[in-house]
């Protein structure tokens, strides 16, 4: 039985001569007067279908486009951070060295800068050892001249000391041959002699010794020279290279724990930035949210087509003479389809673009 | 080798901001547009896990379901459903079908990426 037209269960046109019962007893006025309620009160049930889901997709688009906005106006002032921290960290990192390459404006600059500090400190050393090993060499050879002369004296000294014995002889003998000077003066005269050569040689052997001896003592100077300048190079160069080595540690301290100050700052950011991609990838989500509310309207549209069509045609039918009740039948079989097919329950039914629930089964 | 995850959503916005949110953690991930393709574009594949819509052309979220616990293949591959649908009894039917969780969209990146490392 419809309940659309339940005094009329007939469907399809009735013959124009024939009058229908309901007609008859003025029950087709009632009937009309029904189906006319009662399609008022689907249309109102469709636009209080229609009104919430049009509602929910203006919030939906408004929400989206709201936390969308806000979102790229946060991205936005977080990228230029990210920019100004990543210019400080090169200006941290582009420190300058004192008495160095005062230039650096990069990170590569700067690390330029210390590295060649650093190999000329190296070179510095190297020139150095380079030094001390020729006048180590030289400080050998004075040595050796040294041990070589001193070789020499003792030999002359050895000579001296025969000398020495020999003068010592023939004094003895001048002095017993001075006893008999009367009876042998010939002998006498011939020691004589002797004493004097050795003499000469004790003389001449003294003056090549003292000149040894001078040689020995210029060395010795020399020497003396070369140590004290090795020793005082070496002593200058650690103090330089000390003082320098300690200028680029702190520098490279102090870099580094801006740099990881800044690193802090740039995670943090970071998060920030994650944050608001979070905000975006969920805002984005209105597209699908509001594409099923405005099927769902569409779909609505489509009934109320339908119902508009239903009405039309039994305008039609009227002005064509059918029957008023076969003609409202028509029309009532039309709205009873519409309302089977529609879908009354909202698919969409989150009104904001907070994070769905979860649930694990 | 990053665990391979097939998301199922009529949507390409949808599929988009879940691809983004997955890759985003290291995730490979193989698109479909609805039940039907991804019955095309599962098998052979070694899935870690399906995320599916529920309302799409061709073949819904929820048959889908079944019809993937009917395969060897699938049968404990976890499945989670990514819809709009909210409704206790809607819950209940992907739960009977094998559903192994159920997420109510608009989803937060950092949730569903805290369900997907619980669930795999």
């Amino acid at each position: 039985m419809s309940r659309w037209f339940s005094s009329s269960a007939s469907a399809g046109p009735a013959p124009a001569a024939e009058a229908h019962p309901a007609a008859q007893d003025g029950s087709l006025r009632k009937a009309l007067l029904r189906t006319a309620g009662r399609e008022a009160t689907m249309l109102e049930s469709q636009v209080a279908f229609l009104n919430p889901e049009l509602l929910q997709a203006d919030n939906l688009v408004g929400e989206a486009a709201h936390t969308l906005g806000a979102a790229l106006r946060t991205l936005d002032r977080s990228v230029q951070h990210q920019h100004h921290l990543a210019s400080e960290v090169q200006v941290a990192m582009a420190f300058t060295i004192e008495g160095g390459p005062a230039d650096a404006t990069t990170p590569a600059d700067a690390f330029n800068a210390v590295s060649t500090s650093i190999m000329g400190t190296l070179d510095g050393f190297v020139m150095s050892m380079m030094d001390i090993s020729k006048s180590s060499m030289q400080l050998v050879a004075e040595v050796e001249d040294i041990r070589t002369r001193s070789e020499q004296m003792e030999t002359m000294l050895g000579e001296l000391s025969e000398i020495a014995g020999r003068t010592h002889l023939l004094s003895l003998n001048a002095n017993i041959e001075a006893a008999h000077a009367r009876r042998y003066g010939a002998g006498f005269a011939v020691v004589a002699g002797e004493v004097s050569k050795l003499a000469d040689r004790s003389t001449n052997l003294s003056s090549t010794i003292q000149e040894q001896i001078t040689g020995t003592r210029q060395a010795l100077e020399r020497t003396d020279s070369h140590v004290q300048a090795i020793a005082s190079k070496d002593l200058n160069i650690a103090i330089g290279a000390k003082g320098e080595s300690l200028k680029l540690v702190q520098a490279l301290e102090a870099s580094n724990q801006r740099v990881k100050e800044l690193v802090v700052e740039l995670e943090a950011n970071a998060r920030v930035i994650e944050e608001q991609v979070g905000h975006v990838v969920r805002s984005l989500q209105f597209e699908d949210l509001v594409h099923q509310t405005l099927q769902a309207c569409l779909q609505e549209l489509d009934n109320l087509m339908a119902q508009a069509l239903a009405w039309r045609a039994l305008e039609q039918r009227l002005a064509a003479g059918d029957p008023e009740a076969a003609s409202l039948a028509a029309l009532e079989e039309t709205l009873e389809g519409i309302e089977a097919t529609r879908v009354q329950f909202r698919a969409v039914k989150s009104n904001s673009l907070a994070a769905g629930d979860v649930d694990l089964f | 080798m990053s665990p391979c995850i097939l998301t199922v959503d009529d949507s390409s916005t949808m599929r988009q901001m879940i691809t983004f949110t997955l890759k985003s953690a290291n995730f490979e991930v193989v698109e479909a547009g609805d039940g039907v393709e991804a019955l095309e574009v599962a098998p052979g594949k070694k899935l870690a896990l399906i995320i599916t819509d529920v309302n799409m052309p061709r073949m819904d979220g929820i048959t889908l379901v079944q019809r993937l616990r009917a395969l060897p293949e699938f049968r404990f591959t976890p499945i989670l459903v990514l819809t709009t649908e909210s409704d206790a009894s809607m819950k209940m039917k992907g739960k009977e079908a094998g559903a192994t969780g159920w997420i109510v969209k608009p989803f937060s990146p950092e949730k569903l990426l805290e369900v997907v490392n619980k669930v795999i």
